[in-house]
């Protein structure tokens, strides 16, 4: 077994990780949960930059958050400055960008900062998944 | 068919040129002839500031060049010797069609005015008909030139529902509970809707402005749908909206063309807030029967020296690739068309506001058009 795994139980089914989904559609949030719960992740959610912020802020969020899947256009704190905020305070915590609106040049500056993977919506369940698996594999490369 | 030869005294043009540029008392001008030219005629010249009409005369009272002077305050006369006879006149625009008008206007003359009549006057009224028809060409190009920058906001409000449609239907695949499976899929209808709506209001906004043009237009219909058409254009997050709508408030104009200023003004007073966020407040008014309508922005405001040029043609303040420097102008155009006003308050870091007049349409006891 790998000790520094993350997963842990809820009501005793194994949790995969602990996601935290940064939307400002509730729609959008509703239903990356529904994909994922139904593989085994903790989904939380976040409806802009700035509760984001407050979220992996606050209590064990700070230490057992496993992945964020952020969207850029937002009000308040929008995507690219919470990115930004989460890649210098959490650079252990991978970011996965989930936007409506394809541009390469913010793709490249995204990856460039470091960013897992940036998917453009609507996006299929499976590669939503394997970018969210591929996302926790860093996490624990980065913890050996 | 005009056949046109064009004179032109080198020697005269490079002693004047620079004078005439700055040339402040405005040429004073007659017009002769109430039918559709003349009607064209008044509508292109007293948008042009260095020009003064000092009348209009038809023997028709009811010609629509003399209704249409009557609206704009332009004096009219049914007595064209009283016309002609007026020593401030610089210019005689005779567009009677009427040979012996010419002859007439000769022999009666002051011996300062001139004469423009017979082919000459043709060519002026084709020139008109053109510019007309250049002026609708570059409203719609500078519209479509704007649609390029709704890219984002389209692909954010097509593909957040795609996104939905896609969740639902995969997890349709595997779901086993009946209850859920119908909201599941009646989630999926209202998202379709919704981005047909998206379609729809753009394909509306895109076409060329109707020609059939002048019909009574609710402003605060109008200006609720040009809501809709500027959050593709800008983002609307952290802004936050004030409605004060004077019911009943109603012009005479182009639909399609009313939209277009009020999408621009709308989406000029949003780009202003761009960076933090801000007010913005949309209100009519009607008051002695003249309607007024108020686009205000607690934005980035506009410089002082900045002001003058705003309505110039290729004027913009934005980035290369951000805007053409047609919207303004445009705007203005219009409003001119539409016998309005605009004026233009704006303070560096507090805000700008916008305010349009016009006259009030007179309810013509049919449903308001929206």
């Amino acid at each position: 077994m790998n000790e520094f795994k993350s997963g842990f139980f809820v009501g005793g089914e194994a949790c995969e990780g602990r996601v935290l989904v940064v939307d400002d559609e509730p729609d959008i949030r509703k239903v990356v949960k529904m994909t994922l719960e139904k593989s085994g992740y903790e989904v939380i959610e976040a409806e802009n930059g700035e509760k984001a912020i407050d979220v992996i802020n606050s209590g064990e969020n700070r230490l057992l958050l496993d992945v964020v899947i952020c969207d850029i256009r937002m009000p308040k704190i929008n995507g690219a400055e919470a990115v930004a905020y989460f890649r210098s305070n959490y650079p252990r915590v991978p970011l996965v960008v989930l936007t409506g609106f394809p541009d390469p040049d913010m793709a490249t500056s995204f990856l460039r900062q470091g960013v897992v993977d940036y998917l453009v919506k609507p996006v299929q369940g499976e590669t939503l998944r394997s970018a969210v698996a591929r996302a926790i594999e860093q996490r624990e490369l980065a913890r050996l | 068919m005009v056949k046109v030869v064009l004179l032109c005294n080198r020697a005269t043009v490079s002693l004047q040129g620079d004078r005439l540029m700055e040339r402040s008392d405005p040429t004073k001008v007659a017009i002769l002839g109430g039918g559709r030219g003349g009607r064209a005629l008044l509508d292109l010249l007293h948008q042009i500031p260095s020009i003064e009409i000092v009348g209009i005369a038809d023997s028709d009272p009811a010609a629509p060049g003399l209704q249409r002077a009557r609206e704009l305050k332009v004096p009219v006369t049914t007595n064209v010797p009283d016309l002609i006879s007026d020593h401030g006149v610089g210019l005689l625009l005779d567009v009677t069609g009427d040979p012996e008008m010419e002859a007439y206007l000769h022999a009666h003359k002051l011996p300062t005015a001139e004469i423009l009549s017979g082919s000459a006057s043709r060519l002026l009224w084709k020139l008109i008909q053109h510019e007309s028809k250049l002026e609708a060409e570059l409203l719609h190009s500078e519209k479509l030139a704007g649609i390029g920058s709704f890219a984002a906001g389209i692909a954010h409000d097509i593909n957040n529902p795609l996104q939905l449609i896609l969740g639902l239907a995969e997890n349709l695949t595997v779901e086993r509970d009946l209850a859920a499976v119908h909201e599941q899929a009646r989630d999926i209808i209202e998202a379709v809707k919704q981005t047909s709506a998206i379609c729809r209001d753009l394909t509306r906004y895109s076409r060329r402005a109707s020609p059939h043009g002048n019909v009574m237009v609710s402003v605060n219909g109008k200006l609720d749908e040009a809501l809709k058409i500027a959050r593709y254009a800008s983002s609307f997050h952290d802004i936050e909206m004030i409605k004060h709508y004077q019911s009943g408030a109603a012009v005479t104009g182009n639909p399609d063309e009313l939209l277009h200023v009020l999408v621009n003004l709308i989406t000029n007073a949003v780009h202003a807030m761009e960076r933090r966020g801000g007010t913005l407040t949309l209100e009519t008014t009607l008051l002695d029967g003249q309607v007024g309508v108020r686009i205000s922005d607690t934005g980035c405001g506009i410089a002082p020296d900045n002001i003058p040029e705003i309505f110039e043609p290729f004027f913009t303040t934005k980035a290369p690739g951000k805007g053409t420097g047609l919207g303004l102008y445009n705007v203005k155009t219009i409003i001119n068309k539409m016998h309005g006003t605009i004026a233009v308050d704006s303070q560096i870091d507090k805000g700008t506001t916008v305010t349009l007049t016009f006259p009030n349409a007179e309810p013509v006891g049919q449903g308001w058009p929206s």
